[in-house]
């Protein structure tokens, strides 16, 4: 088995992905859509190939600042989108005229939006928590 | 938590880069250790200890509570 760095593996993926794109863009040009799908195919099966046969090595250090990272995103991201969900679709609840008229529709669908993306994020974040839970030993009855 | 990490690395004679490589992370990683930035896994921290053929205690001294990782 090959071991890899995860900066070969990230360069590698720009390769591929430079690759695609110049495969989608000839086939977009060419007017043919089976280039453009061969082409995308053809990447995915090369990276799902790389990622099977070659051991992709993690440096501890990034995958903390990942994890940390990720962390920080969601806590900011999800109360944002939360309120902002809440802020756009308050108006259209309050009864006023001009938003009974349907005058601000596209506001209040872009709250629901949000609203569900929200919802989405933190029912991601609740399953995602109960699986590494238990993976990691949380959750058992056993003493 | 303190470190004598970069004085077992000059005492065997490797750079930054050889530990990095023998250990299995980045350069980064052996320069933020050195630099008490960043705290090693229980895994990695016995992986620099085995290298040197010392305890993990011998490189890694806890000094209680402290702004950690």
């Amino acid at each position: 088995m090959i071991v890899m760095d995860r900066k070969k593996y990230k360069q590698l993926r720009v390769v591929v992905t430079l690759f695609v794109g110049a495969i989608v863009a000839l086939a977009v040009i060419g007017n043919s859509y089976p280039l453009s799908i061969a082409g995308v195919l053809t990447g995915i099966v090369f990276m799902a190939l790389v990622r099977v046969k070659a051991k992709i090595r993690t440096d501890e250090r990034e995958a903390t600042i990942q994890e940390k990272a990720a962390r920080m995103t969601y806590a900011i991201f999800a109360p944002v989108i939360g309120i902002a969900a809440f802020l756009l679709l308050l108006p259209s609840k309050s009864g006023i005229s001009v938003f009974s008229k349907g005058e601000w529709l596209y506001v209040e669908s872009l709250g629901m939006v949000f609203a569900y993306l929200t919802l989405f994020l933190i029912a991601i974040y609740a399953i995602s928590y109960h699986f590494l839970n238990r993976k990691y030993g949380g959750g058992g009855d056993e003493e | 938590m303190k470190n004598k990490l970069k004085v077992y690395r000059a005492m065997h004679n490797l750079t930054q880069e050889q530990l990095a490589d023998q250990v299995g992370v980045s350069r980064q990683t052996v320069i933020a250790i050195e630099s008490d930035k960043y705290l090693p896994s229980l895994g990695l921290a016995f992986k620099i200890a085995r290298l040197f053929k010392v305890k993990v205690e011998d490189i890694f001294t806890y000094e209680g509570e402290e702004n950690e990782n």
